[in-house]
């Protein structure tokens, strides 16, 4: 596993929520990108696999970001080169330091020894042209999530402080088509990727669903796996890819109750921090105290939200 | 294996500590031995000089015999002499050396390869025998020696060709007493008794005209004995006579013990043996062996290190040594009967692998407790100790607690109160049923335990084949396609003759068609005499009487009218399916190959040809699934429910079909239907999160909490992608139970991973306020 952030193994349980409690919430004018890309299919099957997967992403984030304003989506015909670069220079020119972009890449690739390229209608792109084109974009936060196979010749070379990079493979060597994508994209939707229950996945949370879901694939059809995603970066806890309800704009009284949330989301986080010093009771009954108050507010938040 | 006892030693020792089944030894023995292996030539032609050491030998005089050889080899003489009074001082390495030159300067001599071949063979290296016995063949077409050696070879493996090979050297020579003594053992291990009596009395008398050593002769006489259930045979005394240090008097009858599964009996008789000679390392090592057979294993690995000491090159004693060192990754699980009435058995041990142990001890054991209660009572026979279970996650492992080498194609092996066998994630295909063949095992602990583990093989396979088709978790009788092919070209035994089918296949399938073969039969018995009929010839095996005398006795049947009432049987279940097996085979064909070029109508016409000509097959390949998938292409929903429910109650158990199936009932507010198929998926795939989650929501939809709680509990225990939701799933079963501390904590746990979690907050504020 080429992880930079210290987890070498399927993150699970407990440690997933320190990481969720340090997710950032946007400010007025920070704004979240996308960009989703569909890669030449080659085959009728996988034209149309490719087609479904870039679209149902496209979904997911309208539904993320509350409109299409901000998704750029390329698939197809259209997938070629040309299209992809303008996409990106695009956003070079419209973002700015304290906005994030999301870019996914859903396709075929090959890696001959040297270089990596991502499969497009008529020449492809490769690992160099991709990478200094998505480095010019100056959002300040970015994730690259690349499904492709033989999609893993990317590690090392991009990913480190506010850059997130997800492959499906973890070399240019695994060169079989992937199932990364397939379960990326049920994770964006998946109440169960959703493991602390906020109504948001995380980059962290969809890759762990996701990787967990291909090697289970593997595994009940009792073959050896030919993919093994990798995730690089120090922000994939708090990158958000998709919202499990639709976002609705905060009215003053929601917004200080979720500053109300926050604080006792923070209390939460420090009383964990003491478990091991308190007596299980009172750990418990300290506990039930907290998370009875934030029922509570999290119920008036959803009150205020459905008369909106 | 980490730091275990039996690794450190190894690399104390210099000697590999790799992780690794030994299959191949590779290069020969490096360190002398004692003298401790007694090894017979029989050659008529062996050298005067060696053959007055080797009479010190077979006497037991060792200190003679030492110094006998080791005069020898201080003596200018030919390397052949060299390489034999080296070997039987026992300088392995010295004598290899010897060989190696021999062969060199003699390279025409086929004796000298044969007599390496030996070295090879007694240091359990038979590839590298059996290559130089041909050579030696290519020398000489007819040496007898090395004929005999291919035989031993061969019999070790229990080998087909060695009976050949061994009529060939009597061919050439009527009097050759190793060949007589080989064929003997041979008579034995098939079971022909008498048989075996008439050729060791030829040995006899030959061993006494050549003035050859009678030991091995006395020995299989005493075995002869054994077999004939007299134990304290006058042969074992005569043995002692001759050489009163000679432990195979006792390990060789040992050995006949083990292969009709007597291990108890086996062990008292290898603890003799060690007693006797405690250098002999290969009796250490089947004491060992047999002590794990019946759980007793701080004695079986002290008995295997001691065998090790002496005989370090032996793949299934190193194999053995690190199964053992392997335990220490497995959890032991003791639960007591459920009652004290004796049919509920003494209760049931599980050794169980660390990573599986919490999600499978439930379903193992509910599976042994029921197998207890029900073949209690069909078979009057109450178990009087726990029954030990353990399920290995790696073949390889499973293989080597069986048989001591990795690489065997079973599924499952019982020893009497102890059953081993391959746990669910031990086979990577999805076609692996673990509860049917868990329930075979537990069949045997009845069969080998009300007879004392008299019952011939046959029998005890053909009550657990009947079991499984007709009380296991898995219903229907299943009979492989191999197995239809060899009824249809006659290829069944006589009852009579039915073990050798186990014993010494004589063609590819016929392990598995003798299997089906017995399970047939018991199927005829209780067809014809009724549940009553099994049990009375249960009774007689454990009476030690013979398949011939049984049969007679239960059913007042002469063997011959036995099997053409069999015949018959046969016939009218069978005969409608084998008569249109070609056409069966037909359609099946053409439905595949139809679906394959997407002509549906044609696929579901063929397939549905198919499964009328015979609707139990629901192996690979199957019509019935097709049938479903076709469907499924057609957007059919009732047709495929149609079609996969026939598949489920004829016994197929693919868990993907299943769990479609499963859906789909679930879907049409069938309930109770789709529960009874997701949970016979558990039998097949245990370890899928998703199943014990849906499993475990529809069992509390149902109003059945108690038995939700416990696939929930399984679904955590598997440490669960989603564990919020798992405790948040155990919670609401509790509170369906209306355990509110449990409940609450459950709901804490819940929260604690996931504050946000509104369902799970929706709880707590019902429960707490």
């Amino acid at each position: 596993m080429a992880s930079t952030f210290g987890m070498g193994t399927p993150m699970r349980g407990l440690a997933i929520v320190f990481l969720s409690a340090a997710i950032v919430v946007p400010t007025a004018h920070a704004e979240l990108y996308y960009l989703i890309v569909g890669g030449i299919g080659g085959e009728s099957r996988y034209e149309k696999i490719f087609s479904e997967q870039t679209q149902s992403l496209a979904q997911v984030a309208e539904q993320t970001l509350g409109d299409d304003l901000r998704v750029s989506l390329i698939y197809g015909e259209e997938a070629t080169k040309t299209a992809l670069k303008s996409k990106l220079q695009h956003l070079a020119e419209s973002t700015s330091a304290s906005d994030s972009l999301a870019v996914f890449l859903v396709g075929h690739g090959s890696y001959d020894g040297e270089q990596y390229k991502f499969n497009l209608t008529g020449p492809d792109i490769s690992d160099d042209e991709l990478l200094e084109l998505v480095n010019a974009v100056p959002a300040g936060e970015k994730l690259l999530v690349n499904t492709s196979s033989a999609s893993g010749a990317l590690i090392g070379q991009w990913a480190g402080e506010d850059r997130t990079l997800i492959t499906a493979t973890r070399s240019g060597g695994e060169r079989n088509a992937t199932r990364f994508g397939e379960y990326w994209v049920a994770s964006l939707t998946s109440e169960e990727a959703d493991v602390n229950k906020n109504g948001i996945i995380t980059a962290e949370e969809a890759f762990r669903y996701t990787e967990a879901r291909v090697a289970g694939s593997f595994e009940s059809e009792g073959t050896l796996a030919t993919e093994h995603a990798q995730i690089e970066g120090d922000a994939p806890g708090r990158f958000i890819v998709a919202r499990l309800r639709p976002r609705k704009s905060d009215t003053p009284k929601i917004q200080l109750l979720r500053d109300e949330s926050q604080e006792l989301e923070k209390q939460i986080d420090e009383l964990r921090m003491k478990r091991e010093e308190m007596g299980t009771d009172s750990y418990l009954n300290a506990l039930q105290e907290l998370l009875l108050e934030l029922a509570l507010v999290q119920r008036q938040i959803d009150e205020e939200q459905s008369v909106q | 294996m980490k730091s275990s006892l039996f690794s450190k030693w190894v690399a104390k020792r210099g000697g590999a500590s790799a992780c690794i089944w030994y299959s191949v030894v590779g290069t020969l023995l490096l360190t002398p031995f004692d003298i401790s292996a007694l090894v017979v030539n029989y050659s008529t032609e062996r050298n005067a000089s060696l053959r007055e050491c080797d009479d010190f030998l077979y006497r037991g005089q060792r200190l003679d015999a030492q110094r006998c050889y080791s005069l020898l080899l201080r003596e200018d003489i030919d390397v052949r002499l060299q390489a034999e009074a080296a070997w039987s001082l026992g300088d392995l390495k010295l004598a290899n050396s010897h060989f190696q030159t021999s062969i060199k300067q003699y390279p025409e001599d086929p004796n000298a390869r044969v007599r390496w071949g030996y070295l090879f063979h007694t240091t359990h290296q038979d590839n590298e025998a059996s290559s130089l016995f041909q050579e030696a063949l290519e020398l000489e077409a007819n040496h007898a020696g090395a004929k005999l050696g291919l035989a031993k070879v061969s019999a070790g493996r229990f080998g087909a060709r060695a009976r050949a090979w061994v009529e060939e050297v009597l061919t050439q020579d009527d009097e050759a007493l190793e060949a007589y003594l080989l064929l003997a053992r041979m008579e034995l291990e098939d079971g022909s008794i008498d048989d075996a009596d008439e050729l060791l009395d030829k040995a006899l008398a030959i061993a006494d005209l050549q003035n050859l050593p009678p030991l091995e002769a006395y020995a299989l006489k005493a075995s002869v004995d054994l077999l004939k259930g007299v134990t304290d045979s006058p042969w074992t005394s005569l043995g002692l006579e001759f050489n009163p240090i000679y432990g195979e008097i006792y390990a060789t009858p040992a050995h006949f013990y083990v292969i009709t599964r007597r291990y108890r009996e086996a062990i008292s008789l290898l603890q003799q043996a060690v007693d006797l000679q405690p250098d002999l390392w290969s009796a250490h090592a089947e004491l060992g062996i047999n002590l794990l057979r019946v759980n007793r294993i701080v004695e079986a690995q002290a008995h295997l290190a001691t065998a090790y000491e002496g005989d370090p090159f032996s793949a299934k004693i190193v194999n053995t040594l690190r199964l053992i060192d392997s335990f220490e990754n497995f959890q032991v699980i003791q639960v007591d009967a459920p009652r004290s009435d004796l049919s509920s058995g003494s209760g049931v041990i599980m050794r169980l692998n660390n990573e599986e142990a919490e999600v499978l001890q439930s379903y193992v054991h509910d599976l042994v407790q029921r197998s207890i209660e029900v073949f209690s009572q069909r078979y009057g026979f109450n178990l009087v100790e726990p029954v030990v279970v353990e399920l290995y996650p790696e073949h390889d492992d499973f293989a080597v607690r069986i048989s001591g080498l990795p690489g065997i194609g079973l599924l499952g092996v019982t020893f009497g109160y102890l059953v081993a066998m391959d746990s669910p994630s031990g086979r990577g295909d999805g076609d692996y049923h673990w509860g049917t063949t868990l329930w075979h095992e537990m069949a045997h602990v009845f069969t080998l335990e009300a007879t004392n583990h008299l019952v011939p093989r046959w029998y005890s396979e053909g009550i657990s084949v009947f079991e499984e088709w007709s009380t296991g978790p898995l219903p229907g009788r299943h009979i492989p396609l191999v197995v239809m092919d060899a009824i249809r070209e006659g290829k069944l035994l006589p009852t009579a003759e039915l073990d050798s089918g186990f014993i010494r296949p004589t063609y590819e399938d016929q392990v598995i068609v003798s299997y089906m073969q017995a399970g047939l039969i018991c199927q005829y018995i209780e067809a014809r005499w009724g549940q009553h009929g099994l049990v009375t010839l249960l009774r007689l095996f454990g009476e030690d009487q013979s398949t011939p005398d049984a049969i007679v006795n239960a059913f007042s049947l002469t063997l011959e009218a036995f099997d053409t009432g069999f015949k018959e049987f046969l016939d009218s279940e069978l005969a409608p399916v084998i008569d249109d097996f070609t056409s069966w085979q037909a359609h099946t064909q053409e439905a595949y190959q139809a679906a394959e070029r997407e002509d549906w109508p044609r696929a579901l016409e063929a397939a549905e040809r198919a499964i009328a000509l015979y609707p139990e097959y629901v192996g690979e390949g199957n019509p019935h699934t097709l049938k479903a998938k076709v469907y499924e292409v057609l957007g059919e929903t009732e047709e495929i429910t149609t079609a996969l429910q026939s598949y489920w109650q004829l016994g197929g158990h693919d868990p993907i079909a299943l769990t479609k199936l499963g859906q789909l009932l679930h879907d049409s507010r069938l309930y109770k239907e789709a529960i009874s198929v997701l949970s016979d998926v558990i039998y097949v795939a245990p370890l899928e999160e998703d199943l014990h989650a849906q499993l475990g929501d529809w069992l509390l939809q149902d109003a059945r909490p108690e038995q939700a709680l416990q696939e929930y509990k399984t679904l955590l225990a598997m440490d669960s992608y989603d564990r919020a939701a798992s405790y948040f799933r155990l919670a609401q079963a509790y509170h369906a139970l209306e355990d509110e501390p449990k409940t609450r904590e459950h709901l804490l746990y819940a929260l604690e991973i996931a504050p946000h979690y509104r369902d799970a907050q929706q709880l707590l504020l019902e429960v707490v306020h």
